[in-house]
């Protein structure tokens, strides 16, 4: 389990994560799950000083658009537009957007960290 | 107002080892914009990790950098292992903490050879890079490779090390210990490399924060924050404090990495002294439960950030890697605005750029 993690709306997301850099917290990272049909976000920050670590995550749909962080922590620049060009979460108004070409070429695979109907088919039956 | 061009820095480029191309927005020779771009290196690592047993990962996650391999094979078990949770052998924190910072040790004469090249001392660029042979040699002898060491394993450590090893790794860290400070104190007293380096790609106190940067590079700009004091693995037994400077610039960023190239070889003796005997490693039962997981461990270039979710089966339902460049890079935008062409290339170097671990 992931200490110190508050589950959150995604209308809910900016002013969770104003109040973390008011407080002068780092933002880590994020991550997203294939839940299916929705997708699960997660956004980790450290607290300054001390570095103790806690976390923000929301669900939302698939093709639901989610407020960008990058207005509060440009820093959040690379892992919204990864989670965009990977998983297709739709962020809106990116303070820096690639245009779904950050890690991806033009002739790579669509949304690859999607999960496969093989992956999805291998974890119900208990994994290989 | 002057007329702009746009300059492509990279991909390619003498000073870069792995590819990033920044898009740099020049008036006459000063940077007024930069844009990065990556992508050249990523190989889709995360997803690959879905698609393999668990215990295979750690041959793939130890393939996410060429420099710090050890370090990801061991964060990889770190965060695996806490899906359980499953405890290791006090022995094996200790090795592997070994094994951390002679990565850190190597890793750090590495930048510092690149970064004086970059300046134009060959011969010190030499000096640095014939010393970090012999932290090679002892990484080769103890853990069978100088590049991919493959140490880790779910549970604890493959390999051990013996009393002959112990006794070698001491007397040569001893000696590269000497032979570094001795280099050391010749680059950041030099005329020449002041003139280059202070005042070079400032970045603040609030700054860094902000920007959420981390390693050498966060501390150089004074934030005294550290993995290691969290006291994963043995850290919570050895004498560590990190180590910071006070002002933000590129001269900062060489200081804080020559402090903490001596430090990695104390924390090396340290451990050796206080390494107790035991297994090096416990078994793991079953596969990982269903359960999510995440750790931070520092790596040479920072706070290396690895989160898993177990299905209850044999492969990750999920592994996200977040590597200190990825933390790092966005600072380059606050940095290079303002300086001279002339100095992009060690205000980039500065920040250790790893983009084969960035982009997995």
């Amino acid at each position: 389990m992931i200490d110190k993690l508050k589950e959150i709306s995604k209308d809910q997301l900016l002013a969770e994560v104003k109040k973390y850099a008011d407080s002068k917290a780092k933002f880590v990272t994020g991550s997203c799950n294939d839940l299916g049909d929705k997708l699960e976000v997660t956004y980790y920050f450290n607290a300054s000083p001390g570095m103790d670590m806690s976390a923000l995550r929301f669900v939302v749909g698939k093709g639901e658009e989610v407020p960008s962080m990058t207005g509060i922590y440009l820093t959040a620049v690379l892992i919204e537009n990864e989670m965009k060009e990977l998983f297709g979460l739709k962020v809106k108004d990116l303070a820096i957007d690639f245009g779904g070409h950050m890690m991806l070429a033009q002739d790579s695979p669509v949304l690859p960290m999607l999960k496969s109907e093989d992956q999805k088919a291998a974890a119900q039956k208990g994994g290989k | 107002m002057a007329p702009r061009t746009i300059t492509p820095f990279g991909p390619q480029h003498p000073v870069l080892p792995e590819p990033i191309q920044l898009k740099l927005t020049l008036e006459d020779e000063k940077v007024v914009d930069v844009l990065p771009a990556i992508g050249y290196g990523h190989r889709g690592i995360e997803k690959a990790c879905e698609l393999n047993e668990y215990p295979k990962n750690i041959y793939l996650c130890e393939r996410i950098c060429g420099i710090c391999s050890a370090i990801h094979g061991m964060t990889y078990c770190d965060v695996v292992e806490k899906l359980w949770p499953l405890e290791i052998p006090p022995r094996a924190k200790y090795l592997r903490t070994i094994w951390a910072e002679m990565s850190r040790t190597h890793s750090h004469l590495l930048w510092l050879g690149l970064a004086v090249d970059a300046l134009g001392f060959e011969s010190m660029f030499m000096q640095y890079w014939r010393i970090r042979e012999k932290v090679l040699d002892i990484l080769e002898m103890t853990a069978g490779h100088r590049v991919t060491q493959s140490v880790a394993v779910v549970g604890g450590v493959r390999r051990d090390i013996d009393d002959d090893q112990k006794k070698h790794c001491i007397e040569v860290l001893k000696d590269v210990r000497k032979e570094a400070e001795a280099l050391n104190n010749v680059l950041v007293n030099d005329y020449t490399v002041k003139a280059r380096t202070v005042g070079k790609g400032v970045l603040s106190y609030d700054q860094a924060i902000a920007l959420g940067c981390c390693g050498p590079h966060l501390r150089a700009s004074g934030v005294k924050e550290d993995c290691r004091q969290l006291g994963y693995w043995a850290y919570g037994d050895l004498s560590f404090e990190p180590i910071t400077a006070p002002g933000g610039d590129t001269y900062s960023r060489v200081a804080v990495r020559c402090g903490e190239l001596l430090q990695a070889i104390d924390l090396q003796l340290e451990a050796f002294a206080k390494m107790p005997e035991g297994d090096i490693a416990a078994k793991p039962k079953g596969s990982p439960p269903a359960n999510e997981a995440a750790t931070r461990i520092e790596q040479p270039r920072g706070e290396l950030f690895y989160y898993a979710k177990g299905n209850g089966t044999r492969n990750l339902e999920r592994l996200r890697v977040r590597t200190p460049t990825y933390a790092n890079i966005p600072s380059l935008l606050v940095m290079l605005p303002g300086c001279e062409m002339a100095d992009v290339a060690i205000i980039v170097l500065s920040i250790d750029p790893c983009i084969s671990c960035t982009e997995r």
